[in-house]
């Protein structure tokens, strides 16, 4: 299904969502909301630039990251080679084109990358009081403070964790069944 | 080491390698090595639970440092520890099986974070302090076990996913109804707190009671007892040995370990009404899935309903419900999961070589392979309770409870169960080992390659190790007795564990 209406409309409210989200998966560690709707809103936009213009596109678009690289000369360092990796890199829009020759491969995010990742913080952030002997799952509040957020205790990085588990479900959900 | 991370680390640590699996994705040798180094983490944490609950008494931890009635506690006593030693055994053994047991297909998409999630729902059940808690580890078995019945989603499969799946939400359904009811009638649903609830003097009992129905019913739908038992036979046969065997031999148990938790803990036993149901319901379990094995010809099939067969003995100590039973039950739960899932892996070594399960093609497994022969007598024999294996101390202490509590008939059930037992035992190892292998349509020869005999031989690895433990059980009982007479002990006295769940 294309329509012009939805993906252009679609271009301007995808960075829209994102903040959204992030913004109720911040509020939500003193407030209601969290993790869970904030990945929910998350993937919204994901979901309608997939049914805009298809899933192949929004993978390629915000999944997929082309890394360039060039075999390393034989006069440069290895910390040269790698300075020299990351900028190619960044500028790759303006050197792609000019760079002699260069292996290029994509590294794609898959959904159930993010639902691994979603899965380890949350676990990780319950288990940051078990080695400080206390028992699982009890939040930890650091001393400093972060002007806006507030204190960052270990449930934020549980939120983030649901965040990203709910994230990456729900676009393995959406992708597997655009797929079919 | 902590308590708080000795009491977690067997739920934990499935978790995190089933979390270490997800990044592998589609490639199947990685989370082979996360796996296994998970299975043996994981049956080391068991093994220090075990120590601690047995030097130092029943440990504990509340989840978020919230005090007990209020938060979820986790609690380990001798019985749970138990139950988590032999699942980390038979887990090991199992997932050393499906190195070579199991399709290449099957293991690189979700076979190994699904059975370690399994393996983490198992330990959650066995751990939980909490009456909702316990019902969301059970989804979380009903969940993992779904996906495991279907992985690989051939046509019996899916039959006998489905018929598993709805059953066992019917079940989830009357749990949670029946939590529900015990939370209005006390206002609590920390074990702990409802067990001390229960038995304050002047709470109205009836209620309770009719509420206590339900559980037994759910549970009942879970670990297979007497009318409610069907499923089973119609689910267990169909996915792969692999994911079977594993199934077969702890999820049954677990419901059984629940029923136990909660009808000595929080359900007071009515001489009148409770005690003489789950009698009359152990004895019919125990002679409804002999005679169900007996009449089947299918090698797992006759496993399946033996399932059904063994957990009415289970059930018969709960019923008795004098420590000594108890203590039977216990001891009876340890060496089923063990002899269960051993008889399952043979059956896969058998239908690795002859391609199938049905009986009347399958035989001459003597001849070619003497030593699973004598493997598969050696668990069959044990099953059925001849001296000196691990299932005669287990029927003996049962039996002897029974005489002394004066329950002649459950005594006399049991026994001829035993023969029967034996009987359908017997049919297998006429059928499968002792009679030449049939010509199937003459002119077939059986190609076997080197590769695949060597992939056989390994596959009695794992085999081997359950063997080696349950003839060890049988011929060194004394201490896995003493073990679960104290933790029986320990059940009968609820006062241990309430005082150490609400610190009093």
């Amino acid at each position: 299904m294309k329509t012009i209406i939805l993906s252009t409309a679609i271009r301007l409210l995808t960075p829209l969502f994102q903040v959204f989200s992030i913004y109720i998966l911040l509020r939500g560690h003193n407030h209601p909301g969290g993790g869970f709707i904030g990945g929910l809103i998350g993937a919204i936009a994901f979901v309608f630039d997939t049914l805009a213009n298809g899933h192949e596109s929004t993978e390629k678009t915000f999944f997929t990251l082309k890394v360039y690289q060039q075999p390393r000369k034989s006069g440069i360092s290895y910390l040269q080679h790698y300075l020299q990796f990351i900028r190619m890199n960044i500028q790759r829009k303006k050197e792609a084109g000019q760079l002699d020759v260069q292996q290029q491969y994509c590294i794609q995010l898959r959904p159930v990358y993010l639902m691994a990742l979603g899965l380890f913080i949350a676990t990780i952030s319950g288990t940051i009081s078990l080695l400080l002997q206390q028992p699982f799952m009890t939040s930890q509040w650091p001393e400093f403070h972060i002007p806006v957020l507030g204190s960052p205790g270990t449930p934020l990085l549980f939120d983030l964790g649901v965040y990203l588990l709910v994230m990456g479900i729900i676009l393995k959900i959406v992708f597997t069944l655009a797929k079919e | 080491m902590s308590q708080h991370l000795l009491v977690l680390l067997p739920l934990l640590l499935p978790l995190y390698g089933a979390i270490l699996c997800l990044p592998f994705w589609k490639r199947s040798l990685p989370q082979q090595w996360v796996a296994g180094c998970t299975q043996v983490c994981w049956m080391a944490s068991a093994a220090m639970l075990i120590y601690e609950v047995t030097t130092t008494g029943i440990v504990k931890t509340q989840i978020g440092n919230w005090p007990a009635p209020y938060g979820i506690t986790m609690v380990a006593d001798i019985f749970s520890a138990l139950m988590i030693g032999a699942s980390t055994i038979v887990g090991f053994a199992v997932y050393l099986f499906s190195l070579r047991g199991l399709n290449e297909s099957r293991k690189t998409y979700g076979y190994y974070p699904m059975l370690l999630l399994l393996q983490m729902g198992i330990s959650g059940v066995c751990l939980t302090g909490d009456i909702f808690n316990l019902y969301v580890w059970f989804e979380v078995l009903l969940i993992s076990c779904f996906t495991l019945l279907a992985l690989g989603g051939t046509k019996a499969q899916l039959e006998g996913t489905i018929k598993y799946v709805t059953i066992n939400m019917l079940a989830s359904g009357l749990l949670l109804t029946g939590i529900g009811m015990v939370y209005s009638l006390t206002g609590s649903l920390n074990l702990a707190e409802l067990g001390r609830l229960v038995r304050q003097p002047g709470s109205d009992l009836s209620l309770v009671n009719i509420a206590s129905i339900f559980f037994l019913i759910g549970f009942g739908i879970k670990s297979a007892i007497f009318p409610l038992f069907f499923w089973l036979p119609a689910s267990y046969h169909t996915p792969p040995i692999a994911i079977s065997a594993f199934i077969a031999g702890l999820l049954t148990k677990v419901g059984i370990y629940t029923l136990i938790r909660l009808f000595t803990l929080v359900f007071i036993m009515d001489r009148n009404f409770i005690l003489p149901l789950l009698l009359v319901l152990s004895g019919l379990t125990m002679v409804v899935g002999v005679l169900g094995a007996a009449s089947q010809t299918d090698f797992r099939k006759i496993l399946s309903f033996h399932i059904v067969s063994q957990i009415g003995y289970m059930l018969m100590g709960l019923a008795i419900n004098t420590p000594l039973a108890i203590a039977g039950s216990v001891f009876f739960i340890l060496h089923n999961i063990l002899v269960k899932t051993n008889l399952f892996l043979i059956s896969g070594v058998v239908a690795q070589r002859h391609k199938t399960f049905a009986l009347k093609k399958l035989g001459g497994e003597y001849l070619k392979n003497p030593f699973l022969a004598i493997l598969f007598l050696l668990s069959a024999l044990s099953l059925a309770g001849i001296p000196p294996f691990s299932g005669f101390w287990g029927k003996f202490m049962l039996a002897k409870a029974g005489l002394l509590n004066e329950n002649y008939s459950i005594v006399a059930t049991s026994l001829a169960v035993s023969l029967i037992t034996i009987f359908s035992m017997t049919k297998i190892w006429n059928e499968a080992f002792l009679k030449p292998k049939p010509d199937n349509n003459g002119s077939e020869k059986e190609v076997v390659t080197s590769e695949e005999k060597q992939a056989s031989r390994y596959l009695l690895v794992p085999v081997v190790l359950l063997a080696g433990i349950i003839l060890f059980i049988g011929l060194y009982a004394e201490p896995v007795i003493s073990l679960s007479i104290r933790a029986a002990e320990q059940l009968k006295n609820t006062d241990l564990y309430i005082n150490a769940v609400l610190n009093r």
